[in-house]
């Protein structure tokens, strides 16, 4: 469980220094890589809902302070945060045939994670850039930016999840 | 008792996230962006170091085009300066030197931390704050054009919202004659803007040079702010819509000007006893 706790503490402090890098990305003027979800997603599944909503919130809201989008991301995250479960289970009904409560490539399987962590990218994009559209309304736009930025943040968080989970294998 | 306590636990994740939800709401839907408090911005003091360090290292990938900017603008200036001596001599010649010349504005130099162009309401941070004179509501400007106005400053960042947000709207004429509209962005793309309420009467060139008209003490006139692109149609009204191709490149921002209006204080003075 400490080793857990100490790799989330590393976890969040990395995801929020990549992400504040990312935040110079917009491709085309439409996809910005959402990478700090990696953090959520990343979560022990044993973990409390309760928890894992805190933590959540807690990155959204360090994230909306370095960015200047007061509320916005920390909203997006907590709602991630409460539909993850339910995606999960939709995916793998079973959760206690599982080896090791971290979702990632190895646990789940390439296609398996890739589903998992699309749906999840995808709920998480339709929020940022829905909650924007309060502010401003700029429909066509949205929609192309929920769909290039689903993309982008997937391919990067596929890559990144390759990384980590090569290098746990060699020290293994 | 015990039954509510038993509920409370059962349900405890969902207490937990209406309470999250309020609480970003709350943050989401309170922000007027002058009245924010400097913890929750890019302006605190943990956000700015990290963002120092980071410029640190990038702000040397922009050298080459800022270098070529300046030098653009230094052989601009040399010319204005020899003009410039010209009528300083002339003026001389008619002994009108001794009148009283008051400097009005002075600009504080410092560098770009952070910025954003992605979001619907974009900030831009810097490294001078209220300890290097800068305070709310002072206009920022580039070597190109302008950028954007202070908003919150704490000891030593200073964040300002950029003309890529909607909230700000600058008073612009275009250059030559002396009508005037406001320029607002429009969400869309970090290089154009709309200039609004112009004119209907009024007939523009495509390519004619846009300045700040300076009829708020936040900027001097005649700054550069970009060029027009094109005519929008709009409905019946008798005014229309430029869009305007922005001269400030928000996508490689690193140095910029902040200027300070010493007779600013004056001004707002006669501007409120003007509505009186």
């Amino acid at each position: 469980m400490t080793k857990n706790t100490i790799i989330s503490v590393i976890l969040f402090i990395i995801m929020v220094l990549l992400q504040i890098i990312c935040n110079r990305i917009c491709l085309f003027n439409i996809a910005v890589p959402f990478v700090f979800i990696y953090f959520i997603l990343r979560l022990p599944m044993t973990l409390s809902v309760n928890w894992v909503m805190t933590l959540s919130f807690l990155i959204g809201l360090v994230i909306d302070i370095f960015s200047n989008t007061a509320g916005m991301n920390a909203m997006a995250c907590t709602i991630l945060a409460a539909a993850r479960k339910p995606i999960f289970s939709l995916y793998f009904p079973r959760e206690d045939e599982m080896s090791n409560p971290v979702p990632s490539i190895r646990t789940l399987g390439f296609v398996s994670y890739l589903k998992y962590m699309t749906t999840l990218t995808a709920v998480f994009c339709v929020l940022i850039y829905g909650i924007q559209l309060f502010t401003f309304s700029n429909f066509l736009l949205t929609i192309y930016r929920i769909l290039g930025s689903t993309l982008l943040t997937s391919i990067v968080l596929i890559g990144f999840d390759s990384i980590v989970t090569t290098n746990r294998e060699k020290r293994l | 008792m015990r039954n509510l306590l038993d509920f409370f636990i059962k349900n405890s994740s969902w207490f937990i996230f209406v309470f999250y939800m309020i609480l970003s709401s709350i943050l989401l839907f309170n922000n007027n962006p002058f009245q924010q408090s400097i913890y929750l911005t890019s302006a605190n003091s943990v956000c700015s170091s990290v963002y120092s360090g980071i410029s640190n290292i990038t702000s040397y990938f922009y050298l080459r085009d800022i270098n070529d900017e300046l030098q653009k603008q230094n052989a601009a200036l040399e010319i204005e300066v020899v003009s410039l001596k010209n009528i300083i001599e002339e003026y001389k010649l008619q002994n009108l030197d001794s009148a009283a010349m008051i400097q009005q504005y002075d600009v504080i130099v410092s560098r770009v931390i952070s910025n954003s162009i992605s979001n619907q309401q974009n900030y831009i941070t810097i490294n001078k704050g209220a300890l290097d004179g800068i305070s709310s509501e002072m206009g920022v400007i580039d070597q190109n054009g302008v950028v954007g106005i202070v908003n919150v400053t704490g000891d030593h960042t200073a964040r300002i919202i950029s003309l890529l947000n909607p909230n700000l709207r600058l008073s612009c004429k275009v250059k030559g004659s002396d009508f005037f509209g406001s320029l607002v962005w429009d969400g869309k793309s970090p290089y154009y803007a709309i200039l609004e309420e112009m004119p209907r009467h009024v007939k523009f060139e495509k390519g004619d040079t846009i300045i700040t008209s300076g009829y708020s003490a936040v900027f001097p006139e005649g700054i550069n702010v970009g060029i027009i692109d094109e005519q929008l149609s709009t409905g019946g009204d008798n005014f229309y819509s430029l869009r305007i191709k922005l001269l400030t490149d928000f996508t490689q921002l690193s140095n910029v000007r902040v200027i300070k209006n010493y007779m600013k204080g004056e001004f707002d003075k006669l501007k409120e006893s003007d509505n009186k």
